[in-house]
């Protein structure tokens, strides 16, 4: 694909650039929450609960189109693609949903909080697995998806990627001080008379619709690496919060982009060569970090 | 003029509905400076926890009749983690203020004045944009305190400023603290605010505070200061394992 003219490669793979861009400009955000947090874990997780989800949709599927029928009336909800992307996306939502309170209302005063994240991938990834076996559709859109093959986006994806991830930075960006303080130090939060689980419970809605859009869009792979790596790059430079996210943002779309030029100069699939291109940056930023001492 | 800011009636506090400390009752008023002392384990930290409205009485009540309330955590239980920096840290002291389009543009002038002003305080301006992570134990306990002060408090509540701090640096908030009580005096229409601080330093509670909360065995009184420091045979092993960590 190296050789082709760059408007060929525009008209044919514009939207996946696009989303690529995208996800890089405002996931990092997200993840720099994730981070400082130290629930940098979630990051891994929750894409795969998505993922799970996605393949359980395909599982239901047939019971889905004889019980809910007046659900899936692709006349009323628009044309077939639109009508997947939503159907799979609640799916995928309700699995992130499911596998994010779990992991926050688990118990932390154990110390076994890693653990519980951990077991919490393992049974995600078999439930992926499990899920997928059992329809051949599945198994093979799935495989797509964790692969990273997010050439074929499509307008509606982008549509749906855009929208949401555009809401979701305006929610960061206006309620960024309070998510930090609910996040940082919930006890002057609740002095100060703010509703630090409220916060708390948005910073999770955000994370969770976060990860079920993107997952639907740019896979697993794509959003495991921009969730952790940019903040992870971006955690050891910034002097400052406000800081810290502009960094991590700019990380992730500078990832995107050598991450969609390597991909087609070396004919590599465009999810894993953007993680590959993110992870370039921290041996990069562990240099810089030494240097000045 | 003085007035009540802080009234604790019948109270009892602890955890999962278990009470650690049972009907706790006295009445702070504004220009009052109360220490919390008592053994190690004793419940002083649930007290503090409940009179600051974080982990509220499981029976009885505690009223706080003032919204400014200035709170100062220690400083090892801030995170590192979290690249913040000084002023950042300082000016979530005014969140409460935050309304509207102020969440979009940041503080009001007057608030980032206020900032400004203490953390000229304290005397760490010049660090405003240092991440709090790098400073020392000491100033960043100075910078919380800047916070605290941001809500302008009439009630100011203290959780050990002094741990995990070095001696000068001790001194240093010692004055700082002893200087904010005594200085409302001095500005035209301001109230004293009424000051709660948990505390191991005999020293210093004897200097600042008249009456300290006794915390011990599951019960709390309140005594006059020079009465705990004349009985301090037994508290003094308490006391001497405490600054010895």
């Amino acid at each position: 694909m190296g050789d082709l003219p760059l408007d060929l490669i525009w008209e044919l793979f514009g939207y996946s650039i696009l989303a690529a861009l995208v996800a890089g400009l405002v996931v990092p955000l997200v993840g720099s929450f994730l981070l400082v947090r130290r629930t940098g874990f979630y990051g891994v997780t929750l894409p795969q609960f998505a993922a799970a989800g996605v393949s359980f949709g395909f599982v239901a599927l047939p019971w889905w189109q004889t019980h809910m029928s007046w659900l899936l009336d692709a006349e009323s909800l628009g044309d077939e693609s639109h009508l997947a992307l939503g159907y799979h996306l609640q799916w995928a939502g309700l699995f992130t949903m499911a596998g994010l309170i779990g992991m926050t209302l688990a118990s932390k005063k154990d110390g076994l909080e890693a653990g519980r994240v951990a077991a919490s991938f393992a049974i995600a990834s078999a439930m992926t697995i499990l899920f997928s076996h059992a329809s051949p559709v599945g198994e093979i859109y799935v495989h797509s998806l964790l692969k990273g093959e997010i050439l074929a986006i499509d307008g509606h994806e982008l549509g749906a990627l855009a929208g949401t991830l555009a809401l979701v930075a305006v929610l960061l960006a206006f309620f960024r001080r309070e998510l930090t303080l609910a996040s940082y130090d919930p006890d002057l939060a609740v002095v100060l008379g703010k509703r630090s689980k409220a916060w708390e419970a948005l910073l999770m809605l955000l994370v969770g619709t976060t990860v079920s859009v993107s997952v639907m869009t740019v896979g697993p792979a794509v959003l495991f690496g921009l969730l952790v790596i940019p903040p992870l790059v971006a955690r050891p430079h910034a002097k400052s919060m406000a800081a810290f996210l502009l960094l991590s943002s700019t990380i992730g779309v500078l990832s995107a982009a050598a991450g969609v030029w390597a991909s087609f100069h070396f004919d590599q699939p465009l999810g894993p060569t953007l993680v590959a291109a993110s992870a370039l940056f921290l041996p990069a930023s562990a240099v810089a970090t030494r240097c000045r001492g | 003029m003085s007035r009540t800011v802080l009234v604790a009636k019948d109270a009892s506090f602890g955890y999962d509905k278990n009470s650690i400390l049972s009907n706790v009752s006295f009445e702070v008023n504004s220009g009052e400076c109360l220490g919390i002392l008592g053994p190690n384990g004793a419940g002083k930290t649930t007290l503090f926890r409940g009179l600051l409205g974080v982990a509220p009485p499981i029976r009885g009540k505690v009223v706080r009749h003032t919204k400014r309330i200035g709170y100062v955590p220690q400083q090892g239980h801030m995170d590192p983690a979290w690249p913040l920096s000084t002023l950042e840290l300082v000016h979530m002291g005014a969140f409460a203020r935050l309304r509207g389009l102020r969440r979009l543009t940041g503080l009001s002038r007057e608030d980032r004045r206020l900032a400004e002003a203490n953390l000229r305080l304290v005397d760490l301006w010049e660090e405003r944009r240092t991440p709090i992570a790098v400073l020392s134990g000491g100033q960043r306990q100075r910078v919380l305190i800047a916070r605290a002060l941001m809500a302008a408090p009439e009630l100011l509540l203290l959780d050990e400023p002094t741990a995990g701090v070095d001696k000068p640096n001790q001194q240093v908030i010692f004055e700082l603290l002893k200087n904010l009580i005594d200085s409302a005096d001095r500005k035209p229409g301001a109230a004293k605010p009424a000051v709660l601080l948990v505390a191991h330093e005999l020293t210093w509670i004897t200097q600042i505070t008249r009456n300290v909360l006794w915390v011990e065995a599951g019960r709390v009184r309140l005594i006059p200061t020079d009465q705990v420091a004349s009985n301090l045979s037994a508290s003094n092993h308490f006391f001497s394992e405490a600054a010895h960590g």
